[in-house]
């Protein structure tokens, strides 16, 4: 199969989406390339065109920033997604800038939550963003040479421009690069640049630097000693090689800067590398304690370019396993959290005992607990097994109900874990859509918004919940608001199960390999850690010309540092795992 | 008496020549293999910003002075306590106003906020 | 002074060194088993039966680790501080009797290595010594997780020193003697302490539980928060030895909570088989131990501020108060009437019940004007 019919509709203003060429005429212009949508905005008048929207037409949440190298027509893009807190579909503008020396204003005085991201853009696109309050590289260290997502950027043992690569196939040899240049001669340097001669800078100094940006307060006048104190990426408790820097007073945190990068594999070069399926066992590793998720959004990305619809099943086994995927993951983020606060594995091993009773299904319907790769573009790689789907129910309509009340039997009330999660680290309401933060994080701060309510996806209009919200922003409400969303999943899980339809399971014949159509998508969805989004340019070949991932435990991070000044250190790694990150998605 | 002193003090010496021993043997045992980087202090794996031995905050020798001041109330409770049912009624009103006088400094310091951790 | 009292001593002191170390290589092995109990899962159960084997196993292999020192330590308080920390441990373990002396070999042996006039001064005086090897352990790391967290141990230390000092006071006056032996002998007629003073025996069992660093007061070595703090720096044998000064406290204060408050070596037979005595004790030792490994595994770790504030605002002044009812119960019963000394009970949980009233009110409070 090659392609579906590419959409070549006229650009016409989406419906509830204000028209912005009318209320900025000659700033802002439709984008009327074939396949693209929203609006292509003027450098010089992006922050008053922000603001406005911001505003006036109460887009609040600017949910995602990226780059895209357009090499062909010697432009570089940043792509903006905004989205109302208040819920309806979201709007997308754009600014153009030249390759050579591109420069764009900086949305962080209007919309914080763009500061980890615009970083992001210009590490690995080279775009600066002036204005920035601390424009460094975030996930590639300082003296990294060149942005590599830039499309004339070539890797060391760069082979190809994308895969499969010739030497391997047809034939399917396997190697290693190393192996063939074992003394690494391979690597090349930039022409003025000799690796012997290299004394580096401390790299390290302008992250110290930035951390020094903070005004110490002294009620008496008297100077106080300031601790700067490393926490990572070598620590029991940053879940992972996070890192993040700390600058105390006493106890007292008066600035933290969070460092990541440490697990960083390009993972979007690669998926730029990759053809489209390549990319879905590849969106697994992620966030790899939600694997199902992150081939839900994927997988309507790459739908809404194509242009088609899974079957019926296929939409109720997709939700089945994306809510128990959410369920897994809150057991998880619950348990390691308590594990945090010092509850030495108790609750944490209870929990696991019912994510690994899901695995099981995991592993009985996909062949994998974790890596799971069962999505596909139009449907499901293979239907649930009748044992599965008993195991399903038991676990819908018995088991979990029944474990979920009794955790929270066993933990809600503990009065040791109030007293460390009320009122610690605090997020308000408006600061939580300031900085962008999204899933859990968002709603313990009392922002009713899920996706799955406000911007349907999928058939998620046909079932019956409700959206957990907290009240005060703090450890304690993230903690309940996870409990209470397991518990709305179940009863998701439980609507589907009685719904579900017999039937075919997938569209068509499956692909491997296709070409969609030339476009642009954005498709998101409301995964456990938030709002996970794809953002996927395709020139019409079989590879993606752009694969970018709106990663949410990576853009929840930026709420992290104000939260934490003026907290405990000790509360710090409470805090971290109330926003619950995983790694492998912060660092991609 | 003072005797059993005498075998408190061959248990000292035995239970120090055991840490000896363990640390000896730990010595005699392990790998050698010193390196700059293993001698670095642990920082998260980060090399250390300035020095690790610096300036505490105050309230580390306000919790101490504290402590001094009830420690040594605490050791004159112990011989009291000994002696209480011989003193009757007047060692209990005694020390009642031996700890009235303390117990205003107490008070004193929590309404200051010495005790507050904040 | 004899030849045979000097054998006596060291075999004595030998007995109870080596007794502390096995107890000190098992109890790790019982907390890993009852916490995987509790947490659903086998724990040891690789090296012999049981896992049996597995600390045998664990201290070859801390011998055959490499001993680092930091560049910037001073080498000797970094090795001194270990032995300062284990020593005073086994020593304050000296004056527990074990059982009623016994006759062998014509002598009459005391069932304790020192039974002194003033014990329990003695324990509280060498109890503080091991704060020393804390501090000093976390100055010379010179590293910051260590310097702060070996302060943070002391200062806690130090405070629940105070309740910890104030419950000592409780059993003494009732058995109106410093010396454990007689503690112990007035229990045999008075009952056991703990039924006369129930809410001071808990506030001891509280305060030893953050003398010594265990859950839910475990902040000297929060892990998940300063990375073991003062040890941070030590590897191999020298680790062992903090490792093992804490374990052995646990059982050390153990045997002094079960002598001062559970009757000690009592129980039912041991006037006609006094070997029953040191089974008596044992058992009631693994008893509290067993509720230290309870906590841990149930209960969260209390904020640093929360646990001065308990320490300072709560288990001071409600000690205080116990000490002044029990004394206050003593003097009715000599005036009026023995059966008086049951108003100490009535009146500590009165008090008890008051503090916990206290700082529930104080939370709630807290919360209510954060909300």
């Amino acid at each position: 199969m090659t392609t579906a019919a590419p959409h070549d509709v006229p650009h016409t203003v989406q419906a509830g989406t204000p028209d912005l060429a009318a209320r900025f005429p000659g700033l802002v212009a439709p984008d009327e390339r074939s396949g693209y949508s929203g609006w292509i905005v003027t450098a010089d008048h992006l922050v008053q065109v922000a603001t406005a929207l911001r505003d006036e037409f109460g887009y609040d949440l600017l949910s995602s920033v990226t780059g895209v190298d357009y090499l062909p027509e010697g432009k570089m893009e940043v792509v903006y997604h905004a989205f109302k807190t208040t819920g309806g579909p979201g709007i997308c503008f754009k600014v153009q800038t030249g390759r050579d020396d591109p420069q764009v204003p900086s949305l962080v005085s209007v919309y914080p939550g763009a500061e980890l991201q615009e970083r992001e853009a210009w590490d690995l696109l080279g775009i600066k963003f002036t204005g920035h309050p601390d424009l460094r590289r975030i996930l590639m260290w300082e003296g990294f040479n060149g942005h590599p997502l830039r499309k004339d950027w070539q890797e060391p043992y760069y082979e190809d421009e994308a895969k499969p690569f010739k030497s391997r196939s047809p034939e399917g040899h396997v190697y290693r690069f190393e192996d063939r240049n074992p003394f690494g001669d391979n690597v090349r340097y930039p022409e003025d640049f000799d690796p012997e001669k290299w004394t580096p800078e401390n790299p390290e100094d302008l992250l110290y630097k930035s951390l020094k940006t903070y005004q110490a307060e002294s009620p008496d006048g008297i100077e106080t000693d300031h601790i700067v104190v490393n926490m990572g990426p070598q620590h029991p408790s940053t879940h992972g090689v996070f890192r993040f820097v700390v600058a105390l007073d006493g106890e007292k945190i008066v600035n933290l800067k969070p460092v990541m990068g440490y697990l960083h594999r390009n993972h979007e070069k690669i998926g730029e590398r990759n053809t489209y399926l390549m990319n879905m066992p590849y969106t697994d590793r992620l966030d790899y304690l939600s694997p199902m998720s992150n081939n839900f959004a994927y997988a309507l990305t790459v739908e809404k370019l194509m242009g088609i619809t899974p079957p019926e099943r296929a939409e109720y086994i997709r939700v089945i396993m994306a809510e128990l995927t959410r369920i897994a993951n809150h057991c998880m983020c619950i348990g390691s959290l308590l594990n945090d606060l010092g509850a030495f594995f108790t609750p944490m091993i209870y929990l696991l005992e019912e994510r690994d009773l899901i695995l099981d299904v995991f592993e009985a319907t996909a062949g994998s607990r974790m890596m799971v790769n069962y999505f596909r573009f139009g449907g499901v790689a293979r239907d649930i097994p009748e044992d599965a789907l008993e195991k399903i129910k038991g676990l819908a309509f018995e088991r979990l109900p029944r474990i979920l009340d009794e955790m929270d039997r066993l933990m809600s009330e503990n009065e040791i874990l109030r007293a460390r999660g009320i009122g610690q680290g605090v997020l308000t309401a408006e600061d939580a859509i300031r900085y962008s933060a999204t899933g859990p994080l968002l709603r313990g701060s009392g922002v009713p918004y899920d996706i799955r309510r406000a911007d349907p996806y999928s058939i998620y209009d046909r079932f019956e919940f409700d959206i957990p919200v907290g009240k005060n922003g703090d450890i304690y409400d993230r903690y309940i608001i996870r409990l209470e969303e397991m518990r709305q999943s179940v009863r998701i899980i439980q609507q589907a199960l009685k719904q579900m339809p017999e039937g075919p399971v997938m569209v068509g014949k499956p692909q491997y390999q296709f070409r969609p159509p030339v476009g642009e998508s954005y498709g998101r969805v409301e995964g456990p850690k938030g709002e996970l989004g794809f953002y996927i340019v395709s020139n019409g070949k079989p590879t993606p010309w752009r694969y970018h991932v709106r990663a949410p435990s990576f853009i929840n991070l930026t709420a992290f540092g104000p939260m934490c000044v003026g907290q405990k250190v000790a509360d710090t790694v409470a805090i971290l795992g109330s926003i619950d990150i995983v790694l492998g998605e912060v660092d991609r | 008496m003072l005797l059993e002193y005498i075998a408190i003090g061959v248990l000292l010496f035995l239970a120090t020549a055991v840490a000896a021993i363990a640390i000896f043997l730990g010595e005699l045992f392990g790998p050698k293999r010193k390196s700059d980087k293993k001698a670095q202090p642990y920082e998260s794996g980060m090399l250390p910003i300035g020095p690790g031995t610096r300036r505490m905050p105050v309230r580390f020798y306000l919790i101490a002075v504290l402590f001094i001041l009830f420690d040594i109330e605490i050791v004159f409770f112990l011989p009291w306590a000994v002696v209480f049912r011989q003193l009757g009624l007047f060692g209990l009103i005694e020390m009642i106003i031996f700890i009235g006088i303390l117990l205003v400094g107490y008070i004193y310091a929590w309404k200051k906020g010495a005790l507050e951790w904040e | 002074m004899d030849a045979a009292l000097i054998w006596e001593w060291v075999i004595k002191a030998l007995f109870l060194i080596f007794f502390l170390l096995g107890g000190f290589a098992y109890l790790t092995w019982y907390e890993r088993k009852a916490l995987a109990r509790i947490q659903v899962r086998y724990g040891p159960n690789r090296a012999g039966p049981y896992g049996l084997l597995q600390p045998i196993a664990d201290a070859v292999k801390l011998i055959f680790k490499e001993e680092l020192t930091p560049s910037m330590a001073d080498k000797v308080i970094f090795i001194l501080a270990p032995i300062v920390t284990v020593v005073p441990v086994m020593l304050m373990a000296a004056t527990v009797p074990w059982g009623p002396p016994i006759q062998l070999f014509g002598r009459t042996i005391n069932m304790s290595v020192a039974d002194l006039n003033v014990g329990v001064l003695y324990i509280t005086s060498i109890a503080s010594i091991a704060v020393y090897g804390i501090v000093l352990a976390g100055w010379s790391s010179n590293n910051k997780y260590a310097i702060l967290g070996g302060l943070r141990a002391s200062a806690q230390m130090v405070s629940y020193e105070l309740a910890l000092g104030l419950a000592f006071v409780l059993p003494i006056l009732l058995a109106g003697s410093m010396r454990l032996m007689d503690i112990v002998t007035k229990q045999a007629e008075m009952g056991w302490f703990v039924l006369i003073q129930p809410v001071g025996a808990l506030i001891f069992l509280i305060a030893t539980l953050a003398e010594i660093g265990r859950a839910p007061f475990d902040m000297p070595d929060a892990e998940q928060e300063l990375s073991s703090s003062y040890h941070s720096e030590y590897s191999g044998m020298k680790f062992a030895l903090f490792f093992m000064a804490e374990y052995e406290k646990m059982i050390v204060i153990c045997a002094i909570a079960a002598t001062l408050f559970f009757g000690g070596f009592l129980g039912p037979g041991v006037d006609k088989w006094p070997w029953l005595g040191p089974i008596y004790l044992l058992a009631k030792i693994i008893v509290l131990l067993f509720l230290m490994i309870w906590v841990r595994a149930t209960f969260p770790r209390i904020r640093y501020d929360r646990l001065m504030a308990l320490g300072w605002k709560v288990l001071l002044p409600t000690a205080l108060g116990l000490v002044f009812v029990t004394a206050l119960g003593i003097l009715l019963a000599e005036a009026v009437n023995p059966a008086m000394l049951w108003i100490i009970p009535l009146l500590s949980l009165v008090a008890g019940v008051l503090a916990v009233g206290v700082i529930e009110r104080a939370l709630r409070r807290k919360e209510y004007a954060r909300r």
